[in-house]
């Protein structure tokens, strides 16, 4: 259970981590679609150096970015096996029915499997230098032009950095009740499909038994405290544009230019 | 058979080789008596639940191994092999009533037993004994568990461990959020529990009151590791000690150490309880007939 990366932060004072959330989490995003411009090996090459130039600036060691491919390496195995065996043109140096092993094949695999470490790569630099609840609150803030068209920005955003406030405690709660019912002879690990199902209703009931209880805890807590809704709250945590996201900012747009650069050259 | 537990040089590191790592247990070695009453304290992160969790299999050992009930478990025992320990080992974990799930008390009381093979009408009998053993009212039995009182819920749970008819009872702080007298009443029943079926007890407890009243032994844990094994009068004897490690007296006994200190007294023993404190300050009461 602990071995989840997925929404874990690492505190640090690097570079990155006291970027703006709002513009990592635009510019993650930006990455992503810039990627997709991508098309040669020069490309690649090059949004490789940039990954690596934003590593090497948050300070953080490598291993956790491979803990981070680690969950998703068999659909990307997958993924780049379909590429290779599908892909036609080029030299053909295997052919057996439908399957063939071409060298566009070769190179596109292995296109798609840097573009799927890379953007992964940049998501688990993005979760591991930003708390969970900043960036909630930078969701928050970049959605509010949709408050025009009635969208429920500031309920959703609530919903949002609840939930991931108690993504951590569920976990150790569904722990603690999977070891309470394995004491009680509960076999999680072993037995038939049928068998393993049926483990799971004593994990899961208590769990949304107590997910029940401490959201009405949760309520109670927050209307004690005075809540009455989004309208005429201020705000704790305000987010600061610096001069560094503006930087960012500009780098990721020469980023741009050079890839458009690239890719015809 | 022999039930005593045996800790050999266990570490248990969790999350190994990962950023994460962190070493929760190093080097804890001791022994435990069958049929005695050991109360395991320390300060929260000490180690206390990491080590429990080993006495019925929920964790290997990342080095070092651990004998219960003369099976040996290492890191690479196998799951299937635990299963059988866990028969033995009755653990109720801190705030046990997260753990009812079933349509009725009475069910839930007997999954357990149902989990280890019993024929159904075998662990009802059993599951209505364990009810009575922990004094829940006949006429809860048929209802859900989720329309109950948090301290009832917390009988239910502890009878779903006794229904397994452990040898070994592991006690994870049972009375936690209990009011003085729910607590008074559980933790007479797993005393009353251990002499008449003479079952190994473990507790793990903050309250140095229940330690100096139940516990033969006490062992105290420290960022992973066993400073101390002994008896609670040895343990509570080195008041300086114990403020050196922020650990608490019994009331009984702290009272005692500042009489001594004020009223300049002198006890034979140092009073644990209240009935010993009350025992030794009748010495010197005035017997009857002298002035």
């Amino acid at each position: 259970m602990n071995k989840v990366l997925l929404g874990r932060y690492l505190p640090g004072s690097s570079f990155i981590h006291r970027l703006d959330p709002r513009s990592k989490l635009v510019l993650s995003f930006y990455f992503i679609i810039v990627i997709f411009l991508a098309n040669n090996w020069s490309t690649y090459l090059f949004m490789l150096f940039v990954v690596a130039g934003c590593i090497l600036l948050a300070q953080i060691k490598l291993g956790f970015f491979w803990k981070g491919v680690q969950p998703l390496i068999w659909l990307i195995l997958f993924t780049v096996l379909l590429q290779i065996l599908f892909s036609r043109g080029g030299t053909i140096f295997w052919q057996w029915g439908p399957f063939s092993l071409t060298q566009t094949g070769i190179v596109s695999g292995i296109y798609v499997f840097f573009r799927f470490v890379l953007i992964i790569f940049m998501s688990t630099l993005l979760t591991l230098t930003t708390p969970p609840l900043e960036i909630a609150g930078a969701l928050e803030s970049l959605l509010k032009p949709l408050k025009k068209i009635h969208f429920p920005v500031y309920e959703v955003s609530l919903m949002l950095s609840i939930a991931l406030r108690f993504v951590p405690t569920l976990i150790d709660e569904a722990a603690k009740i999977m070891n309470a019912q394995r004491s009680r002879g509960v076999n999680f690990d072993s037995g038939s499909l049928r068998q393993r199902l049926n483990a799971v209703v004593p994990l899961l009931i208590p769990l949304f038994v107590s997910a029940f209880n401490r959201a009405e805890d949760l309520a109670t807590a927050m209307e004690a405290r005075g809540y009455h809704g989004g309208e005429g709250r201020t705000k704790y945590r305000i987010n600061q544009w610096h001069l560094r996201d503006t930087v960012s900012v500009v780098f990721f747009l020469l980023v741009t230019i050079v890839m458009i650069l690239l890719r015809t050259w | 058979m022999d039930l005593s537990i045996n800790f050999k040089q266990v570490t248990h590191t969790y999350q190994p080789e990962s950023p994460f790592a962190h070493q929760a247990l190093q080097g804890v070695s001791f022994t435990i008596q069958e049929h005695s009453y050991t109360a395991i304290i320390g300060h929260t992160g000490s180690g206390k639940s990491t080590l429990i969790q080993h006495l019925n299999g929920l964790l290997r050992p990342t080095s070092g191994e651990v004998v219960v009930n003369q099976q040996t478990i290492t890191a690479n025992t196998s799951n299937k092999a635990l299963i059988n320990l866990r028969r033995k080992v009755g653990v109720v974990f801190q705030f046990p009533e997260a753990q009812l799930f079933e349509e009725t008390v009475l069910k839930d009381i007997a999954f357990a037993p149902r989990n280890f093979g019993m024929a159904a009408d075998q662990a009802e009998k059993i599951a209505r004994k364990a009810a009575s053993m922990v004094q829940l009212p006949q006429t809860v039995l048929k209802k859900s568990p989720f329309e109950l009182s948090g301290g009832q819920m917390r009988r239910v749970a502890i009878a779903g461990i006794l229904a397994m008819q452990p040898q070994i009872l592991v006690l994870d702080e049972p009375t936690a959020g209990l009011d003085p007298r729910g607590h008074q009443e559980i933790m007479d029943l797993f005393a009353q529990l251990k002499r008449e079926q003479n079952l190994t007890v473990i507790l793990v407890s903050h309250q140095m009151d229940d330690v100096a009243l139940y516990a033969d032994q006490v062992i105290v844990l420290e960022e992973g590791k066993v400073i101390a094994q002994q008896t609670p009068r040895e343990l509570f004897n080195r008041p300086k000690w114990l403020r050196q490690h922020h650990l608490d007296l019994p009331h009984a006994a702290k009272f005692a150490f500042d009489l001594e200190k004020q009223a300049n007294l002198k006890f034979e023993q140092l009073p644990l309880t209240e009935d010993e404190l009350a025992d030794e300050l009748a010495k010197y009461l005035p017997k009857e007939g002298e002035q």
